[in-house]
């Protein structure tokens, strides 16, 4: 088995992932940095966000609102001293990043732009046309490359994490275009692996994004927090769920149901005039839309499209000039995947799973409750987004906390000095059960496992869930884990770039990530955010103004503990959408 | 549903000694990619095929593929426009095939990072944005638009014939810091711009303009610096 | 790892896109004699009317034909290549704010050529 030492390994090489590996070169330049990811850096998922960027430029603006919006956004679960933290560390990281050559839209006088965004009082979105993440992701890669002391390890499969005494002493990885397991020997592990949103049928996300951070730390005895928490972006062409950034609303779009009717006045976002309005109508934040969605549909006022019920993104009003000029990236995969062209037709859209506002729990400096463990990005929940994330808030998140995380990995790998027993027998016995997974004679294929899950987890955990639903998706989570650990029957056995067995290992994964989003929502009886219940209609601040932590149960299914939600200056209030108002001026 | 015939050249590089085909009939629905073709064999018919992919959307630049002799992105492709088929499927030409329809890519990794791809400046900014006009960005911007989906050196035969030539996404990369008003570091890149296998490697067969997804036109981005090349060979001499 | 290599062998053959180039590298060829042949007429002019009128009669050969013929064809073609590929050659060309697009520049070349073509036969018409 081959071994390697690093002083910090950072698991995945997306926005975060390379924003710590920077961070820590830079706060301690002889330490080795391991970056390990699956893919090529540039493959990773936030290349595909498109939106923006949230920090504080404008004269008319201030931390103290952008810090409302995002804790009214959350619907008060946020821990408010990590939205503090994060509002004030906002715009320096995106001006770092401008500094390191990312190409933020301007004006014409040479400033960046920003742009309004949903639940945004005022404009502060960073963007990049609209493909901000994409160029995020390519700024950090390339700048990556300025530092020796960061070594990347591309196409490394993590499978564990090996933990002693509540301390992480390495990471076991796969090889992938070989098979071979390697040992990564380090006290101090950054997780930064994404999301979890290819648990659901119809989501935004890349086929990379299977929450294998998440089930890593889980499995390694690090408690997942508010996993129910689940983002329905709404606006996503139908069937393939691509996504049609939000900043189409932004600059101005609206969305009419088969009728022709702008609806979401009907949902407490209205009135619709004066529009464009801040945080009104489609200006609203993504929970709300995607629930009126839901209703919309069940009253039979949505279109009935090939791929599944839709409404009418419509842009046309926008004008030739600055669809080709703001939203690009979109116009072309409209016309591209769903053959419309936005200049002249309205886009078929509808909510698809995008953002997992739940993971790794951390606390402000991006450390979780194992020694030397370590967690940044969507798949760490550092308590900013609470019970819904704001648009634009996401790709900003990767950057504060990035850095956060590889600054404090860098500090505790100076500062520990331990060095655990050998690592070598434990690694091969995981060497060994990972290669029993190509060898099961028997077995149900690695597809009909995953759409099954895939299938209950839209049914049971959708937009809308209840008590019977809720249910019946944990007992058929429990099923399936069994099913598949009585054994995956794979088509491919051999060791070399088998990637049939790098899915048998992401469905692992996910099934457990998959319990501890169906069992938190099955305890949260309230409705907060994106988490609506049926039979539990509005908010319960007195008994669930809390964090919901699940703790791995082993073959079982995960406990789920409550713990309260730091609150220091911003007491719950309604949240407000919509209402009177000005008429905004878009940038 | 109508059902195409997909053939793919399969490799395995421990039981394999060269590449041979493999059909397989796959039933399709209108709005289905070449990629979703793809999974649909891997899902249900033979798990053992192998390919890249991630984002669906010709975003992430992993899905590059041959498909019938062109190179292409395989989320973006579709099989109502192969129709009746058969459709060809093979690794991206001119990289060595690792397995199946997965190239080595390493190659091209050393060459972007031998570009010098980051913004070169003397001061250290004092935490504030530069300026840039939006004409100032529209000198780079499209050359910053390349997703390294390779389909461009898979259409270079130059690339083919010769692997040491740097090549158009890096070159076109090359381009984009070197015209951006932020940075200062074109006489840094200008070796890599003048040598053999740097812009001269290029005989503008455009070919990978033709083929890129994204139109970043790393033809031009070349080809321009052929004239920034000759001048710097010939100011040299006066700089002396 | 091991891995495979694919051969290059006949890559030209594969794509017609790499046949065309092929075909406007090949021009070359007939450009390159076209102007030994005009050379050699030029140095038999220097030697005299004779010589000169003997390269003249040659230039009338049925062989000699065919490949001015062909020449002629490859040039004007050679030309259209090379005004399409113009563009790629010169960094963004901008009229005050405008920047002139791609088809611009070479609709301008290929007029040019046009009106040169015309302004030079009419000249040998008419003098």
């Amino acid at each position: 088995m081959q071994v390697v030492q690093a002083d910090i390994v950072v698991v995945g090489g997306g926005g975060a992932g390379l924003r710590a590996a920077i961070a820590a070169a830079e706060r301690a330049p002889k330490l080795k940095v391991a970056l390990v990811s699956k893919v090529v850096p540039m493959r990773s998922h936030t290349v595909a966000a498109e939106g923006g960027a949230a920090g504080v430029t404008r004269g008319e603006d201030s931390l103290e609102h952008h810090f409302n919006d995002t804790v009214s956004g959350g619907d008060w679960l946020c821990d408010q001293d990590a939205v503090d933290y994060f509002v004030a560390h906002c715009t320096e990281e995106l001006v770092r990043l401008e500094n390191w050559g990312c190409p933020w839209s301007r004006k014409p006088d040479g400033h960046v732009n920003t742009r309004f965004f949903g639940g945004m009082s005022v404009q502060r979105t960073w963007f990049a046309a609209d493909r901000s993440g994409f160029h995020m992701l390519h700024t950090l890669f390339q700048t990556s490359l300025r530092y020796p002391s960061i070594r990347r390890y591309d196409e490394f499969f993590c499978a564990e994490l090996v933990v002693e005494d509540g301390q992480v002493r390495g990471v076991l990885a796969i090889e992938v275009a070989s098979g071979e397991v390697f040992l990564f020997e380090t006290g101090s592990v950054v997780l930064a692996t994404g999301g979890a949103g290819r648990v659901f049928r119809q989501n935004t996300n890349a086929g990379t994004v299977t929450g294998d951070g998440m089930g890593l730390a889980f499995r390694a005895g690090a408690p997942l927090r508010d996993m129910e928490f689940v983002q329905w972006h709404p606006t996503c062409l139908p069937g393939s769920g691509i996504l049609m950034t939000e900043a189409c609303r932004g600059e101005g779009a609206i969305l009419v149901n088969k009728d022709g009717y702008r609806y979401l006045q009907d949902y407490g976002l209205g009135p619709v005039d004066p529009w464009p309005r801040v945080k009104a109508m489609e200006l609203g934040p993504r929970d709300r839309l995607s629930q009126a969605f839901w209703h919309e549909d069940r009253k039979g006022r949505t279109i009935r499209t090939p791929q599944g019920p839709a409404v009418h993104l419509d842009l046309r009003h926008l004008g030739a000039k600055k669809i080709h000029e703001r939203l690009p990236l979109i116009t072309e995969a409209a016309k591209t995947f769903a053959g419309v062209d936005a200049v002249k037709e309205p886009i078929p859209v509808c909510p698809a799973v995008h953002y997992t506002m739940g993971g790794v729990y951390t606390n402000l400096r991006c450390a979780t409750p194992l020694g030397g463990l370590f967690a940044a990005g969507e798949c760490a929940s550092v308590g900013i987004h609470g019970a819904n994330r704001l648009g634009s808030n996401s790709l900003v998140e990767i950057v504060v906390f990035g850095k956060a995380a590889g600054e404090s990995a860098a500090d505790h790998a100076r500062s520990s000095h331990s060095k655990g027993a050998d690592l070598r027998k434990r690694a091969e016995q995981a060497e060994r059960s990972l290669a029993a997974l190509l060898d099961n004679p028997a077995g149900e294929r690695l597809a009909v496992l995953r759409d099954e899950m895939r299938d209950s987890m839209e049914a049971g955990v959708g937009i809308y869930r209840d008590d019977a639903g809720l249910r019946a998706t944990c007992a058929k989570l429990a099923a399936l884990r069994e099913r598949y650990r009585r054994g995956v029957k794979l088509d491919d056995r051999s060791r070399a770039f088998n990637s049939e067995w790098l899915s048998a290992l992401e469905l692992g994964f996910m099934l457990e990530v998959a319990e501890a989003m169906a069992h938190g929502a099955l305890a949260r009886r309230e409705s907060r955010g994106a988490h609506m219940r049926l039979d539990f209609a509005g908010r319960d601040d007195a008994r669930f103004l809390q964090h919901a932590l699940a703790h791995h149960g082993g073959a079982g299914a995960p406990r789920i503990e409550h713990r309260p939600v730091n609150i220091t200056r911003s007491p719950p209030k309604a949240r407000h959408y919509g209402g009177e108002g000005k008429q905004a001026v878009l940038s | 549903m109508r059902k195409i015939e997909i053939q793919c050249l399969r490799y395995h590089p421990v039981t394999d000694a060269a590449p041979r085909w493999q059909t397989y009939e796959v039933p399709f629905t209108d709005n289905m990619s070449v990629l979703q073709g793809l999974q649909h064999v891997k899902d249900h018919l033979d798990g053992s095929l192998t390919f890249r992919w991630s984002c669906r959307m010709a975003i992430c630049g992993s899905c590059g593929v041959m498909v019938n002799g062109e190179p292409r992105l395989s989320c973006e492709t579709f099989l109502r426009d192969l129709f009746p088929g058969p459709v060809r499927v093979e690794a991206l030409n001119h990289f060595p095939i690792v397995r199946d329809l997965v190239i080595e890519q390493s190659d091209f990794l050393r060459k972007l990072e031998s570009v010098k791809p980051y913004l070169i400046r003397e001061e250290v900014p004092s935490g504030k944005t530069f300026l840039q006009t939006p004409r100032q960005m529209e000198d780079y911007y499209q050359y910053s638009k390349c997703i390294n989906c390779l389909l461009c050196y898979a259409a270079c035969p130059q690339y083919g014939l010769n692997d040491k030539f740097t090549g158009p996404a890096a070159l076109a990369l090359l381009h984009r810091y070197n015209a951006d008003s932020r940075d200062a570091g074109k006489a840094e890149r200008m070796e890599l711009v003048n040598a053999e296998d740097g812009v001269w490697g290029c005989t503008l067969v455009g070919y990978c303009s033709e083929v890129c997804p994204k139109e970043v036109d790393p033809a031009r981005a070349i080809n321009q610096n052929k004239i920034n090349s000759t001048k710097d060979y010939f100011l040299r001499f006066f700089k002396k | 790892m091991k891995t495979y290599t694919r051969p290059m062998g006949a890559w030209w053959t594969r794509n017609p896109y790499y046949l065309w180039y092929m075909l406007r590298e090949a021009s070359c060829v007939f450009i390159t004699v076209y102007a030994l042949i005009l050379l050699v007429g030029l140095f038999r002019l220097s030697q005299g009317k004779a010589p000169y009128e003997r390269w003249l009669e040659g230039l009338a050969s049925p062989l000699s034909l065919l490949f001015h013929a062909l020449a002629l064809v490859l040039v004007l073609y050679h030309s259209w290549t090379w005004f399409k590929v113009m563009p790629k050659t010169l960094p963004f060309v901008r009229i005050g704010a405008w920047r002139v697009p791609d088809r611009a520049i070479v609709v301008t070349g290929v007029c040019a050529a046009v009106a040169c073509t015309v302004l030079i036969v009419v000249l040998a018409a008419t003098t």
